[in-house]
């Protein structure tokens, strides 16, 4: 058992590695593979393509490892504990909650590297707590599908506002438009390095709580009778949820459904141990979002399309599948 | 008092007349009218109502003001009005064949299917007619509705929640197929198609008056033949048999008249979201009535509501026009919220 788990574990990581390699191979001018290995190993600035590859494709590749290995776990944490097929950052609201804070805070001049992350968290964890409110409050409590409608509403109520500002103010209307489809084309800067510190708490709580988040998926009372403390245990995954959302939204904007599809990706394979799913979903979903983002340059070539529309593309039908298995 | 008898041949047939509803149908009609002369007099050329009304006359008082009228104003809040409407109807016909009270045509992706149907013409072959649009529009519309109702239908029942969800997924990847169209399109073709994707009536001319007529007069006897399955439907599949309704037909019928309608509206305005939804619930809160007089109150309020809502996109943030398709938004979602809340089991 152990023997197969390392092998499964060792395939997936050298998937990831060789997306990676094709990831930054692969653009507006083809690289060589070898090329590629002699800029990361041993770096020559007077060669042109080792300064294409450091300066712009791989922080590119490295965004989206971050991108995708954030709102993979975040996916597989909401599954666990709201014991809910359909949860994903997404679909429940979280995406729209961040996305429309930023546009908030560049609405008030309220921006800087620092702020981002900060604003994408409080909107995403205030989006969250509408969402379930919503859910909970309708007769019959909250199940997948009240989950699923409450975060389809107020996605739709905060995307209409975040329209209406974006129209108000122009100069931010540029800036943000193509953000807000979900791209990895922009340059992160130091935003971005504000972003990994959020991504490597909230991965650092997640892998940290995994254990127990497998006794929690089993229901309330199972947990606490195995000894887990569950309301402790929640606000650290939410927690954990929110910052992976906020590092992911500051990183590349809202990027639909890779929470959904990945774990369930995984768990086809892995089972139903949170200590195996949190980490496969982290390199499942680095490697999903590194392949998206290959799709996106490489399909209509020249031009590029967003990866959030990539992501829309292949995990839609995911959803409606698991609408019509799982309901 | 909402009812009065009327009584004919020495009372040995007595008819109720709704006369609540009957009230509340008149009023929204002479607020539509207000809503419209409002429209017209507002805006960045100041204008008297006597001079709008003067220039509809056919005496207008300069003109530069026949034009603003004729050209700009006129057009645009019948359209409004128009589109309003349809949407209405189409979503009271579709709640009340899928007996589900949060069904609406832009939330199930059959305004996505219309819109991505017209967005592929805009992109590819910009000379298209804008009277074929609403035919495309239905084709694709329709397309959609087929593959909800395949995906969502189970032999068990219980498949009225699984047809929003279903139609939730498949109007995110129509518009995510929507925004790969515009993306590789050529950029001054997109940004029309952009613009009409919002949900926007500040393009309205009177080609989109025509055909919104045309549609509207195809489709208004549609609905008059609607209300005797509607009434059967509405009290579930079993007594819609018992009562002599050809269940299947009826109701395959009733959901093309629905998409139809839908089709039509978002051909010239882009998908509106939430009118559908909103108008058959308002009217039904401010007159109970027949399933006849319920659908000719829905269409009045759903076009008293575009016609609100383009009002203030166009007035709140002026000389920046907010498109009527965000306004309802921002007030559909939340009544969206409130009837998932009322839900009853």
């Amino acid at each position: 058992m152990t023997g197969l788990r390392f092998g499964t574990g060792a395939i997936a990581l050298a998937a990831l590695v060789l997306a990676f390699a094709w990831h930054i191979a692969v653009g507006a001018k083809m690289i060589p593979l070898g090329t590629v290995a002699e800029a990361l190993w041993s770096y020559d600035e007077t060669v042109f393509d080792h300064v294409v590859i450091r300066d712009l494709r791989l922080p590119r590749a490295l965004m989206a490892v971050a991108v995708g290995a954030g709102l993979a776990v975040a996916g597989a944490l909401m599954q666990g504990v709201t014991r809910n097929p359909l949860a994903d950052p997404g679909l429940l609201g979280l995406l729209a909650g961040a996305s429309f804070a930023v546009v908030l805070g560049t609405f008030t001049g309220l921006t800087g590297p620092a702020a981002i992350p900060v604003l994408a968290a409080v909107g995403a964890l205030a989006a969250a707590s509408v969402v379930w409110g919503i859910a909970s409050a309708v007769p019959g409590g909250a199940t997948p599908m009240t989950l699923v409608l409450a975060g389809a509403v107020v996605t739709a109520f905060l995307a209409a506002l975040t329209a209406i500002m974006l129209l108000i103010d122009e100069t931010s209307f540029e800036a943000l438009r193509v953000w807000l489809t979900g791209t990895l084309a922009g340059r992160p800067g130091s935003a971005g390095l504000w972003a990994m510190g959020w991504l490597a708490l909230g991965l650092f709580i997640a892998l940290g709580a995994a254990r127990q988040v497998t006794a929690l998926a089993m229901g309330d009372e199972a947990a606490t009778g195995l000894g887990v403390d569950v309301k402790k245990l929640r606000l650290a995954i939410l927690a954990s949820i929110v910052a992976l959302t906020a590092a992911a939204v500051a990183l590349a904007g809202p990027m639909g459904f890779v929470g959904l599809v990945v774990p369930h990706m995984v768990r086809l394979v892995v089972g139903h141990d949170y200590r195996v799913i949190v980490p496969a979903s982290a390199v499942v979903g680095a490697t999903y979002m590194l392949l998206a983002d290959i799709a996106a340059r490489m399909l209509l070539a020249p031009v590029e399309i967003s990866t959030g529309l990539i992501t829309a593309l292949l995990g839609a039908p995911v959803f409606v599948w698991l609408v019509r298995a799982r309901l | 008092m909402s009812e009065a008898l009327w009584q004919k041949l020495d009372g040995r047939v007595t008819f109720a007349v709704p006369l609540l509803a009957i009230l509340v149908l008149a009023t929204l009609f002479a607020l539509i009218c207000a809503i419209t002369l409002v429209a017209l007099v507002s805006g960045s050329f100041p204008m008297s109502a006597t001079d709008a009304l003067q220039s509809i006359a056919g005496n207008p008082p300069s003109d530069m003001a026949a034009t603003v009228v004729w050209e700009f104003r006129l057009p645009r809040a019948l359209t409004a009005a128009m589109a309003g409407a349809l949407l209405a109807g189409s979503g009271a016909v579709l709640q009340t064949v899928t007996r589900n009270a949060l069904a609406d045509p832009s939330l199930v992706g059959v305004s996505q299917g219309a819109g991505l149907a017209v967005v592929t013409v805009l992109v590819i072959y910009p000379q298209t007619p804008i009277g074929l649009r609403p035919i495309l529009a239905f084709v694709g519309a329709l397309a959609v509705a087929v593959l909800i109702q395949a995906i969502a239908i189970r032999r068990t029942g219980g498949a009225t929640m699984r047809f929003i969800l279903t139609g939730i997924g498949v109007a995110a990847f129509l518009g995510a197929v929507t925004q790969a169209m515009l993306t590789y399109g050529d950029l001054d073709r997109a940004m029309t198609a952009l613009g009409w994707l919002a949900g926007s009536v500040h393009a309205a001319g009177w080609g989109d008056v025509q055909v919104l007529c045309i549609s509207l007069s195809l489709l208004i006897p549609a609905m008059i033949w609607a209300t005797r399955p509607l009434a059967a439907l509405r009290m579930g599949p079993e007594i819609a048999t018992g009562l002599g309704c050809a269940v299947t037909r009826d109701r395959a019928a009733l959901i093309a008249l629905s998409v139809a309608l839908a089709a039509s509206a978002v051909a010239m305005v882009g998908p509106l979201g939430f009118v559908g939804l909103i108008a058959p619930h308002l009217a039904r809160r401010l007159a109970r009535s027949g399933p006849g007089l319920h659908l000719a109150l829905s269409l009045a309020t759903g076009s008293a509501l575009v016609a609100i809502a383009d009002l203030i996109g166009r007035t709140a943030f002026a000389p920046i026009q907010i498109p009527a398709g965000l306004v309802t938004a921002v007030i559909g979602a939340p009544v969206f919220g409130w009837l998932l809340l009322k839900r009853q089991h």
